[in-house]
Protein backbone atom coordinates (compact mmCIF):
# COMPACT_ATOMS: atom_id res chain seq x y z
CA UNK A 1 0.00 0.00 0.00
CA UNK A 2 1.57 3.32 -1.11
CA UNK A 3 1.42 5.59 2.04
CA UNK A 4 0.80 8.98 1.00
CA UNK A 5 -1.15 12.21 2.66
CA UNK A 6 -4.04 13.98 0.52
CA UNK A 7 -2.02 16.98 0.67
CA UNK A 8 0.36 15.79 -1.40
CA UNK A 9 -2.52 15.12 -4.20
CA UNK A 10 -3.80 18.28 -3.43
CA UNK A 11 -0.62 20.35 -3.61
CA UNK A 12 0.57 18.80 -7.21
CA UNK A 13 -2.47 19.24 -8.73
CA UNK A 14 -3.49 22.58 -7.72
CA UNK A 15 0.38 23.68 -8.90
CA UNK A 16 -0.05 21.52 -12.39
CA UNK A 17 -3.42 24.03 -12.93
CA UNK A 18 -1.82 27.01 -12.13
CA UNK A 19 1.43 25.89 -14.21
CA UNK A 20 -0.72 25.01 -17.32
CA UNK A 21 -2.43 28.10 -17.45
CA UNK A 22 0.18 30.50 -16.62
CA UNK A 23 3.23 28.52 -18.33
CA UNK A 24 6.39 28.90 -17.23
CA UNK A 25 6.65 33.05 -17.26
CA UNK A 26 7.85 34.44 -14.18
CA UNK A 27 5.62 36.60 -12.53
CA UNK A 28 6.10 40.40 -11.98
CA UNK A 29 4.76 43.09 -9.45
CA UNK A 30 5.23 46.35 -10.74
CA UNK A 31 5.35 48.64 -7.89
CA UNK A 32 3.72 51.64 -10.56
CA UNK A 33 6.85 53.99 -9.05
CA UNK A 34 10.52 54.65 -11.07
CA UNK A 35 10.69 51.22 -9.19
CA UNK A 36 11.77 47.91 -11.30
CA UNK A 37 9.26 44.67 -10.75
CA UNK A 38 9.16 42.54 -8.55
CA UNK A 39 10.14 39.58 -9.60
CA UNK A 40 8.72 35.88 -8.48
CA UNK A 41 9.44 32.65 -9.30
CA UNK A 42 8.40 29.09 -7.64
CA UNK A 43 8.48 25.41 -8.09
CA UNK A 44 6.72 22.92 -6.42
CA UNK A 45 7.98 19.21 -6.20
CA UNK A 46 6.52 15.62 -5.58
CA UNK A 47 8.50 12.43 -5.15
CA UNK A 48 7.96 9.31 -5.04
CA UNK A 49 10.52 6.95 -3.03
CA UNK A 50 10.30 2.80 -3.02
CA UNK A 51 13.42 0.12 -1.49
CA UNK A 52 13.52 -3.30 -2.25
CA UNK A 53 14.68 -3.70 1.19
CA UNK A 54 15.06 -1.26 4.45
CA UNK A 55 12.77 1.92 4.94
CA UNK A 56 15.16 4.56 3.39
CA UNK A 57 14.86 8.64 3.94
CA UNK A 58 11.18 7.58 4.69
CA UNK A 59 9.48 5.74 7.05
CA UNK A 60 7.56 3.16 4.72
CA UNK A 61 9.88 3.17 1.20
CA UNK A 62 9.29 -0.84 1.35
CA UNK A 63 5.80 -0.17 0.64
CA UNK A 64 6.60 3.33 -1.72
CA UNK A 65 6.30 6.50 -0.26
CA UNK A 66 5.29 9.66 -1.02
CA UNK A 67 6.86 11.33 1.97
CA UNK A 68 9.18 13.37 -0.15
CA UNK A 69 8.08 16.54 -1.60
CA UNK A 70 9.53 20.42 -1.52
CA UNK A 71 8.24 23.67 -2.69
CA UNK A 72 9.52 26.94 -2.73
CA UNK A 73 8.48 30.73 -3.77
CA UNK A 74 11.22 33.83 -3.89
CA UNK A 75 10.81 37.16 -5.04
CA UNK A 76 13.51 39.27 -5.69
CA UNK A 77 14.04 43.49 -7.08
CA UNK A 78 16.88 45.55 -7.59
CA UNK A 79 15.91 48.77 -6.07
CA UNK A 80 18.93 51.01 -6.42
CA UNK A 81 22.40 50.79 -8.40
CA UNK A 82 24.34 47.43 -7.56
CA UNK A 83 21.53 46.69 -4.41
CA UNK A 84 19.56 43.42 -4.80
CA UNK A 85 17.15 42.12 -1.84
CA UNK A 86 15.72 38.76 -2.15
CA UNK A 87 13.89 36.56 0.02
CA UNK A 88 12.72 32.98 -0.67
CA UNK A 89 10.01 30.46 0.94
CA UNK A 90 9.93 26.95 1.34
CA UNK A 91 8.23 23.36 2.61
CA UNK A 92 8.91 20.32 2.71
CA UNK A 93 8.81 16.94 3.89
CA UNK A 94 11.42 14.34 3.64
CA UNK A 95 10.10 11.05 6.01
CA UNK A 96 9.78 12.62 9.33
CA UNK A 97 11.25 15.13 8.72
CA UNK A 98 10.06 18.89 7.55
CA UNK A 99 6.68 17.92 7.84
CA UNK A 100 5.59 20.59 5.66
CA UNK A 101 6.06 23.27 8.45
CA UNK A 102 7.13 26.60 5.97
CA UNK A 103 9.49 28.92 6.99
CA UNK A 104 11.90 31.59 5.83
CA UNK A 105 14.77 29.65 3.17
CA UNK A 106 16.63 33.09 2.68
CA UNK A 107 16.65 36.47 2.78
CA UNK A 108 19.08 38.78 1.71
CA UNK A 109 20.16 42.28 0.65
CA UNK A 110 23.64 42.29 -1.18
CA UNK A 111 25.43 44.70 -2.33
CA UNK A 112 28.11 44.35 -5.55
CA UNK A 113 30.67 46.80 -5.31
CA UNK A 114 32.22 45.23 -8.58
CA UNK A 115 32.86 41.96 -10.14
CA UNK A 116 35.47 41.26 -7.50
CA UNK A 117 34.00 42.30 -4.48
CA UNK A 118 30.45 42.06 -2.70
CA UNK A 119 28.48 41.99 0.40
CA UNK A 120 25.48 40.00 1.43
CA UNK A 121 23.89 39.61 4.75
CA UNK A 122 20.66 38.64 6.27
CA UNK A 123 19.97 34.53 5.79
CA UNK A 124 21.88 33.02 3.25
CA UNK A 125 21.90 29.55 1.54
CA UNK A 126 25.92 28.35 3.21
CA UNK A 127 28.09 27.64 0.05
CA UNK A 128 29.57 23.91 -0.29
CA UNK A 129 30.61 22.23 -2.87
CA UNK A 130 28.46 22.00 -6.81
CA UNK A 131 25.18 21.63 -4.45
CA UNK A 132 24.96 22.40 -1.47
CA UNK A 133 23.29 25.51 -1.61
CA UNK A 134 20.53 24.18 -4.21
CA UNK A 135 20.37 20.21 -2.71
CA UNK A 136 16.89 20.58 -2.41
CA UNK A 137 15.97 22.39 -5.88
CA UNK A 138 15.13 19.38 -7.70
CA UNK A 139 14.74 21.28 -10.86
CA UNK A 140 18.91 22.44 -11.06
CA UNK A 141 20.37 19.02 -11.42
CA UNK A 142 20.23 15.62 -13.14
CA UNK A 143 19.43 13.17 -10.39
CA UNK A 144 16.69 13.00 -8.32
CA UNK A 145 18.71 11.87 -5.25
CA UNK A 146 22.11 13.33 -4.97
CA UNK A 147 24.35 11.31 -2.76
CA UNK A 148 23.23 11.34 -0.09
CA UNK A 149 26.26 10.53 2.21
CA UNK A 150 27.33 14.26 0.98
CA UNK A 151 24.24 15.53 0.55
CA UNK A 152 21.38 13.91 3.28
CA UNK A 153 18.69 15.05 2.17
CA UNK A 154 17.46 15.13 5.91
CA UNK A 155 19.93 17.23 7.00
CA UNK A 156 18.99 20.68 5.45
CA UNK A 157 18.87 22.25 9.17
CA UNK A 158 22.27 21.51 9.29
CA UNK A 159 23.95 22.39 5.62
CA UNK A 160 21.86 24.48 4.55
CA UNK A 161 21.59 27.81 5.46
CA UNK A 162 23.23 29.76 8.01
CA UNK A 163 22.15 33.44 9.53
CA UNK A 164 25.07 36.07 9.18
CA UNK A 165 26.60 37.28 6.19
CA UNK A 166 29.44 36.83 3.38
CA UNK A 167 32.02 38.32 1.23
CA UNK A 168 31.72 37.39 -2.63
CA UNK A 169 33.52 38.14 -5.69
CA UNK A 170 34.81 36.84 -8.96
CA UNK A 171 38.69 37.51 -8.84
CA UNK A 172 39.95 37.62 -12.45
CA UNK A 173 43.63 36.00 -13.68
CA UNK A 174 43.31 36.76 -17.09
CA UNK A 175 44.85 34.20 -19.48
CA UNK A 176 44.88 32.12 -16.40
CA UNK A 177 40.82 32.03 -15.78
CA UNK A 178 39.58 33.21 -12.58
CA UNK A 179 38.81 32.58 -9.09
CA UNK A 180 35.33 32.92 -7.44
CA UNK A 181 34.92 33.22 -3.83
CA UNK A 182 32.34 33.26 -1.06
CA UNK A 183 33.75 33.62 2.59
CA UNK A 184 30.63 33.54 5.15
CA UNK A 185 30.07 33.60 8.68
CA UNK A 186 26.81 33.63 11.05
CA UNK A 187 24.92 31.19 13.25
CA UNK A 188 23.09 27.80 11.91
CA UNK A 189 19.67 27.52 13.09
CA UNK A 190 19.30 23.67 14.29
CA UNK A 191 16.01 22.46 14.58
CA UNK A 192 14.73 20.64 17.13
CA UNK A 193 13.40 17.95 14.83
CA UNK A 194 15.30 18.15 12.24
CA UNK A 195 17.51 15.55 10.55
CA UNK A 196 20.17 16.30 12.90
CA UNK A 197 18.37 15.88 15.91
CA UNK A 198 16.60 12.73 14.20
CA UNK A 199 20.20 11.29 13.79
CA UNK A 200 21.50 11.74 17.36
CA UNK A 201 17.97 10.08 18.76
CA UNK A 202 18.16 7.37 16.70
CA UNK A 203 21.71 6.24 18.34
CA UNK A 204 20.31 6.40 21.86
CA UNK A 205 18.39 3.67 23.79
CA UNK A 206 14.96 3.44 22.74
CA UNK A 207 12.50 5.57 24.90
CA UNK A 208 12.07 5.35 28.06
CA UNK A 209 15.48 5.01 28.89
CA UNK A 210 16.91 7.38 26.40
CA UNK A 211 15.20 10.40 25.26
CA UNK A 212 16.57 13.63 22.78
CA UNK A 213 16.17 16.72 24.86
CA UNK A 214 17.42 19.76 22.99
CA UNK A 215 20.04 21.12 20.16
CA UNK A 216 22.00 24.62 20.14
CA UNK A 217 22.29 26.84 17.40
CA UNK A 218 25.90 26.93 16.43
CA UNK A 219 28.61 29.34 15.22
CA UNK A 220 29.58 29.13 11.63
CA UNK A 221 32.42 30.50 9.84
CA UNK A 222 33.87 29.10 6.45
CA UNK A 223 34.06 29.75 2.55
CA UNK A 224 33.94 28.14 -0.88
CA UNK A 225 36.54 28.68 -3.66
CA UNK A 226 35.80 27.86 -7.27
CA UNK A 227 39.12 28.62 -9.46
CA UNK A 228 37.49 28.74 -13.04
CA UNK A 229 40.42 27.65 -15.18
CA UNK A 230 41.98 28.45 -18.47
CA UNK A 231 40.17 25.02 -19.78
CA UNK A 232 36.69 25.90 -20.84
CA UNK A 233 33.84 24.11 -19.01
CA UNK A 234 36.40 23.19 -15.90
CA UNK A 235 36.48 24.98 -12.72
CA UNK A 236 38.34 23.02 -9.38
CA UNK A 237 36.59 24.01 -6.11
CA UNK A 238 37.61 23.89 -2.26
CA UNK A 239 35.35 24.62 0.75
CA UNK A 240 36.06 24.49 4.55
CA UNK A 241 33.42 25.37 7.03
CA UNK A 242 34.27 25.49 10.91
CA UNK A 243 31.11 25.09 13.26
CA UNK A 244 32.52 26.31 16.81
CA UNK A 245 30.52 24.33 19.76
CA UNK A 246 28.21 22.54 18.29
CA UNK A 247 26.07 20.71 21.34
CA UNK A 248 23.28 18.65 21.76
CA UNK A 249 21.56 17.44 25.49
CA UNK A 250 19.69 13.64 25.58
CA UNK A 251 19.01 12.14 28.58
CA UNK A 252 19.14 7.93 29.19
CA UNK A 253 18.00 7.04 32.72
CA UNK A 254 19.83 5.78 35.51
CA UNK A 255 21.18 2.78 35.68
CA UNK A 256 21.08 2.53 32.09
CA UNK A 257 23.02 5.87 32.14
CA UNK A 258 24.17 8.71 34.04
CA UNK A 259 20.77 11.01 33.51
CA UNK A 260 21.28 13.93 31.49
CA UNK A 261 24.06 13.93 29.03
CA UNK A 262 25.45 17.45 27.67
CA UNK A 263 27.64 16.73 24.40
CA UNK A 264 29.45 19.64 22.73
CA UNK A 265 32.39 19.83 20.38
CA UNK A 266 33.09 21.40 17.51
CA UNK A 267 32.91 20.69 13.64
CA UNK A 268 35.58 20.97 10.52
CA UNK A 269 33.90 20.29 7.38
CA UNK A 270 36.04 20.05 4.38
CA UNK A 271 34.68 19.48 0.68
CA UNK A 272 36.86 19.23 -2.69
CA UNK A 273 34.79 19.61 -6.35
CA UNK A 274 35.88 19.32 -10.26
CA UNK A 275 33.14 19.39 -12.58
CA UNK A 276 33.74 19.83 -16.02
CA UNK A 277 31.39 20.90 -19.11
CA UNK A 278 32.29 19.37 -22.41
CA UNK A 279 29.82 19.90 -25.41
CA UNK A 280 26.25 17.87 -23.89
CA UNK A 281 28.46 15.95 -21.34
CA UNK A 282 28.87 16.78 -17.67
CA UNK A 283 31.48 15.02 -15.67
CA UNK A 284 31.80 15.82 -11.77
CA UNK A 285 33.62 14.62 -8.96
CA UNK A 286 33.41 15.29 -5.24
CA UNK A 287 34.83 14.27 -2.03
CA UNK A 288 33.26 15.47 1.15
CA UNK A 289 34.46 14.78 5.53
CA UNK A 290 33.39 16.04 8.81
CA UNK A 291 35.54 15.85 11.47
CA UNK A 292 33.01 16.05 14.97
CA UNK A 293 35.02 16.13 18.10
CA UNK A 294 33.97 16.62 21.80
CA UNK A 295 33.26 15.69 24.85
CA UNK A 296 30.43 14.35 26.97
CA UNK A 297 29.24 15.61 30.78
CA UNK A 298 26.76 14.63 33.02
CA UNK A 299 25.47 17.56 34.73
CA UNK A 300 24.30 14.95 37.36
CA UNK A 301 27.40 14.82 38.38
CA UNK A 302 28.78 17.71 38.60
CA UNK A 303 28.92 17.99 35.07
CA UNK A 304 31.88 15.41 34.87
CA UNK A 305 33.82 14.77 31.70
CA UNK A 306 31.90 11.18 30.67
CA UNK A 307 34.06 10.26 27.59
CA UNK A 308 34.40 11.54 23.99
CA UNK A 309 31.45 12.33 21.59
CA UNK A 310 32.93 12.39 18.00
CA UNK A 311 32.16 11.31 14.53
CA UNK A 312 34.21 11.31 11.57
CA UNK A 313 33.01 10.04 8.15
CA UNK A 314 33.66 10.69 4.47
CA UNK A 315 32.34 10.19 0.96
CA UNK A 316 33.27 10.97 -2.28
CA UNK A 317 31.46 10.39 -5.74
CA UNK A 318 31.96 10.62 -9.18
CA UNK A 319 29.02 11.45 -11.88
CA UNK A 320 28.16 12.25 -15.83
CA UNK A 321 25.77 13.13 -17.48
CA UNK A 322 24.57 13.80 -21.01
CA UNK A 323 21.88 16.07 -22.73
CA UNK A 324 19.76 14.75 -25.86
CA UNK A 325 18.05 17.29 -26.39
CA UNK A 326 16.00 20.36 -24.42
CA UNK A 327 13.51 17.64 -23.60
CA UNK A 328 15.88 14.70 -22.32
CA UNK A 329 18.79 13.79 -20.13
CA UNK A 330 20.05 11.18 -18.56
CA UNK A 331 22.99 10.48 -16.05
CA UNK A 332 24.89 8.33 -13.96
CA UNK A 333 26.84 8.18 -10.74
CA UNK A 334 28.72 6.23 -8.22
CA UNK A 335 29.44 6.80 -4.64
CA UNK A 336 30.82 5.44 -1.29
CA UNK A 337 30.02 6.67 1.91
CA UNK A 338 32.02 5.75 4.80
CA UNK A 339 31.62 5.99 8.74
CA UNK A 340 34.89 5.21 10.88
CA UNK A 341 33.48 5.12 13.74
CA UNK A 342 31.74 2.18 12.87
CA UNK A 343 33.64 -1.42 12.15
CA UNK A 344 34.76 -1.96 8.93
CA UNK A 345 33.16 -5.18 8.82
CA UNK A 346 29.18 -4.36 9.43
CA UNK A 347 26.78 -2.87 6.78
CA UNK A 348 26.30 0.40 8.80
CA UNK A 349 29.98 1.26 8.42
CA UNK A 350 29.43 2.35 4.73
CA UNK A 351 26.56 2.43 1.96
CA UNK A 352 27.94 2.26 -1.77
CA UNK A 353 25.13 3.54 -4.29
CA UNK A 354 25.43 3.26 -8.07
CA UNK A 355 22.51 5.07 -9.47
CA UNK A 356 20.99 5.75 -13.26
CA UNK A 357 18.45 8.27 -14.13
CA UNK A 358 16.50 9.72 -16.68
CA UNK A 359 15.20 13.33 -16.57
CA UNK A 360 12.55 14.62 -19.09
CA UNK A 361 10.83 18.24 -19.41
CA UNK A 362 8.41 18.17 -21.77
CA UNK A 363 8.07 21.39 -21.46
CA UNK A 364 9.62 24.63 -19.46
CA UNK A 365 7.43 24.70 -16.26
CA UNK A 366 7.84 20.82 -15.84
CA UNK A 367 9.73 18.20 -15.03
CA UNK A 368 10.11 14.39 -14.64
CA UNK A 369 12.69 12.07 -13.31
CA UNK A 370 13.00 7.81 -13.30
CA UNK A 371 15.80 6.74 -11.75
CA UNK A 372 16.97 3.79 -9.66
CA UNK A 373 20.16 2.58 -7.33
CA UNK A 374 21.56 -0.45 -6.27
CA UNK A 375 22.97 0.45 -2.62
CA UNK A 376 25.54 -2.50 -0.95
CA UNK A 377 25.22 -1.10 2.50
CA UNK A 378 23.63 0.54 5.83
CA UNK A 379 25.54 2.95 6.70
CA UNK A 380 23.14 6.10 5.82
CA UNK A 381 19.58 4.76 6.93
CA UNK A 382 20.12 6.09 10.36
CA UNK A 383 17.05 4.74 11.11
CA UNK A 384 17.05 1.96 13.43
CA UNK A 385 13.50 1.74 14.14
CA UNK A 386 12.18 1.59 11.09
CA UNK A 387 15.05 -1.02 9.81
CA UNK A 388 15.50 -3.29 12.94
CA UNK A 389 17.64 -6.09 11.18
CA UNK A 390 20.73 -5.10 8.71
CA UNK A 391 23.00 -6.97 6.73
CA UNK A 392 25.69 -6.44 4.12
CA UNK A 393 23.25 -7.93 1.12
CA UNK A 394 22.89 -5.58 -1.52
CA UNK A 395 19.05 -3.63 -2.27
CA UNK A 396 17.78 -1.16 -4.63
CA UNK A 397 15.86 1.66 -4.06
CA UNK A 398 13.75 3.21 -7.43
CA UNK A 399 13.07 7.38 -6.82
CA UNK A 400 10.67 9.09 -9.15
CA UNK A 401 10.22 12.76 -8.61
CA UNK A 402 8.17 15.68 -11.05
CA UNK A 403 8.16 19.21 -10.69
CA UNK A 404 6.29 22.25 -11.56
CA UNK A 405 8.12 25.22 -11.72
CA UNK A 406 7.62 28.92 -13.03
CA UNK B 1 53.51 30.33 -59.72
CA UNK B 2 51.28 33.33 -59.65
CA UNK B 3 48.41 31.04 -59.19
CA UNK B 4 50.09 29.19 -56.24
CA UNK B 5 50.68 32.89 -55.18
CA UNK B 6 47.18 34.19 -55.49
CA UNK B 7 45.99 31.05 -53.96
CA UNK B 8 48.38 31.85 -50.90
CA UNK B 9 47.70 35.45 -50.43
CA UNK B 10 43.93 34.66 -50.45
CA UNK B 11 44.31 32.64 -47.96
CA UNK B 12 46.04 34.46 -45.83
CA UNK B 13 43.46 37.30 -46.13
CA UNK B 14 40.70 34.94 -45.50
CA UNK B 15 42.34 33.90 -42.37
CA UNK B 16 42.63 37.27 -41.27
CA UNK B 17 39.67 38.42 -42.47
CA UNK B 18 38.68 35.36 -39.96
CA UNK B 19 40.75 36.27 -37.01
CA UNK B 20 39.14 40.12 -37.13
CA UNK B 21 35.49 38.46 -36.97
CA UNK B 22 36.36 35.58 -34.80
CA UNK B 23 34.28 37.07 -31.98
CA UNK B 24 31.70 37.96 -34.21
CA UNK B 25 28.14 35.77 -33.50
CA UNK B 26 26.98 33.24 -35.59
CA UNK B 27 23.89 34.47 -37.47
CA UNK B 28 23.34 36.85 -34.58
CA UNK B 29 23.88 40.19 -32.93
CA UNK B 30 24.03 41.34 -29.16
CA UNK B 31 21.39 43.93 -28.29
CA UNK B 32 21.22 45.85 -25.11
CA UNK B 33 18.70 48.54 -23.63
CA UNK B 34 19.41 52.48 -24.79
CA UNK B 35 20.19 52.97 -21.12
CA UNK B 36 23.35 50.65 -21.23
CA UNK B 37 26.51 53.21 -21.49
CA UNK B 38 28.96 50.58 -23.44
CA UNK B 39 28.57 50.23 -27.62
CA UNK B 40 30.79 47.00 -27.32
CA UNK B 41 31.82 44.63 -25.44
CA UNK B 42 34.52 41.85 -25.49
CA UNK B 43 33.75 38.53 -25.96
CA UNK B 44 35.19 37.76 -22.21
CA UNK B 45 33.00 40.14 -20.84
CA UNK B 46 29.97 38.86 -22.57
CA UNK B 47 30.77 35.46 -21.89
CA UNK B 48 31.24 36.99 -17.81
CA UNK B 49 27.51 38.43 -18.23
CA UNK B 50 25.77 35.01 -19.42
CA UNK B 51 27.68 33.16 -16.23
CA UNK B 52 26.91 35.62 -13.87
CA UNK B 53 30.45 36.64 -12.96
CA UNK B 54 29.17 40.38 -13.90
CA UNK B 55 25.76 41.15 -12.57
CA UNK B 56 25.78 44.53 -12.86
CA UNK B 57 26.78 47.48 -15.86
CA UNK B 58 29.53 49.92 -15.24
CA UNK B 59 26.91 52.44 -13.93
CA UNK B 60 25.48 50.34 -11.33
CA UNK B 61 22.34 49.36 -13.03
CA UNK B 62 21.78 45.50 -13.06
CA UNK B 63 22.06 43.20 -16.26
CA UNK B 64 18.72 41.90 -17.41
CA UNK B 65 19.51 39.05 -19.91
CA UNK B 66 16.59 38.12 -21.84
CA UNK B 67 16.61 35.11 -23.66
CA UNK B 68 14.86 34.21 -26.89
CA UNK B 69 14.66 30.12 -26.25
CA UNK B 70 15.75 27.66 -28.64
CA UNK B 71 16.48 30.12 -32.15
CA UNK B 72 19.42 31.21 -31.12
CA UNK B 73 21.41 28.38 -29.56
CA UNK B 74 24.64 28.70 -31.61
CA UNK B 75 25.71 31.97 -30.88
CA UNK B 76 24.35 31.30 -26.71
CA UNK B 77 27.14 28.73 -26.92
CA UNK B 78 29.54 30.74 -28.53
CA UNK B 79 29.44 33.46 -26.17
CA UNK B 80 29.09 31.79 -23.10
CA UNK B 81 29.58 27.88 -23.49
CA UNK B 82 25.55 27.42 -22.99
CA UNK B 83 22.37 26.35 -24.94
CA UNK B 84 19.17 27.35 -23.91
CA UNK B 85 18.72 24.38 -22.21
CA UNK B 86 21.98 24.50 -20.03
CA UNK B 87 21.33 28.39 -18.96
CA UNK B 88 18.28 28.30 -18.11
CA UNK B 89 19.10 25.50 -15.41
CA UNK B 90 22.12 27.60 -14.49
CA UNK B 91 20.35 30.56 -13.25
CA UNK B 92 17.85 28.31 -11.99
CA UNK B 93 20.84 27.44 -9.05
CA UNK B 94 21.21 30.97 -9.06
CA UNK B 95 18.23 32.27 -8.63
CA UNK B 96 16.52 29.40 -5.99
CA UNK B 97 19.55 30.09 -3.82
CA UNK B 98 19.49 34.01 -4.03
CA UNK B 99 22.28 34.95 -5.92
CA UNK B 100 20.90 35.70 -8.85
CA UNK B 101 17.83 36.50 -10.84
CA UNK B 102 16.54 33.96 -13.92
CA UNK B 103 16.78 35.96 -17.52
CA UNK B 104 13.64 36.68 -18.87
CA UNK B 105 12.52 35.70 -22.08
CA UNK B 106 10.24 35.99 -25.35
CA UNK B 107 9.32 33.78 -27.58
CA UNK B 108 10.29 35.86 -30.57
CA UNK B 109 12.61 37.55 -31.53
CA UNK B 110 10.29 41.02 -31.80
CA UNK B 111 9.43 39.97 -28.01
CA UNK B 112 12.82 39.95 -27.29
CA UNK B 113 13.35 43.00 -28.84
CA UNK B 114 10.55 44.58 -27.20
CA UNK B 115 11.38 43.30 -23.79
CA UNK B 116 14.66 44.49 -23.98
CA UNK B 117 13.71 48.07 -25.30
CA UNK B 118 11.47 48.61 -22.60
CA UNK B 119 14.13 47.33 -19.77
CA UNK B 120 16.44 49.24 -18.28
CA UNK B 121 19.90 47.22 -18.71
CA UNK B 122 18.60 44.05 -20.51
CA UNK B 123 20.48 42.46 -22.84
CA UNK B 124 20.00 39.95 -25.52
CA UNK B 125 21.36 38.02 -28.93
CA UNK B 126 19.10 38.00 -31.28
CA UNK B 127 18.74 36.50 -34.96
CA UNK B 128 20.87 38.99 -36.78
CA UNK B 129 18.08 39.71 -39.51
CA UNK B 130 15.47 40.96 -36.75
CA UNK B 131 14.12 44.09 -36.70
CA UNK B 132 16.42 46.46 -33.89
CA UNK B 133 13.71 49.03 -33.04
CA UNK B 134 14.35 51.21 -29.91
CA UNK B 135 17.55 49.38 -28.95
CA UNK B 136 21.26 49.67 -29.39
CA UNK B 137 23.31 47.09 -31.48
CA UNK B 138 26.65 45.96 -28.98
CA UNK B 139 29.80 45.06 -31.02
CA UNK B 140 31.64 41.82 -29.71
CA UNK B 141 35.56 42.45 -30.14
Amino acid sequence: MLITKPIHKTILALTATIMAAGGAQAYELNLGTNMPPVDFHGFVSQGLLYSSSYNYLANNTKEGSFQFSEAGINASINPFDRTRISAQGFLFDTGNVGQYHPFLDYAQIDYTFSDAFGVRAGRIRRPSGIYNHIQDVDLARTFVLLPQGMYDARWRDWSAGLDGGELFGNVSLSKAGSVGYEFYGGLVNMAQNGGVARYIENGLPPSPIGAFNDINSTPVVGGQLWYNTPIDGLRLGGSLCFMDGFGYDVTVIQPYGPGPIHSTGDVLLQQYSAEYLWKKWTFQAEYYTYNFTGNKYAPAFGNANIGAAGDNPATWYVAASYQFNKYLQAGAYYTEFRDYSVSSTSSDGHQNDAALCLRVDPTDWWTFKIEGHYIDGTGLLRDDLHNPTRSDNGWFMLAVKTTFSF
Amino acid sequence: MKSKFTRIAGLVIGLSLGAFSAHALDGAVVIANSSVAADSLTADALKDIYTGKTKYWDGGQAVIITVLPDKTDAALQQACGMDTSSLKTFWQRLAFSGRGQEPKKADDAAGVVALVAATKGAIAIVPADATLTGVKKLDVK
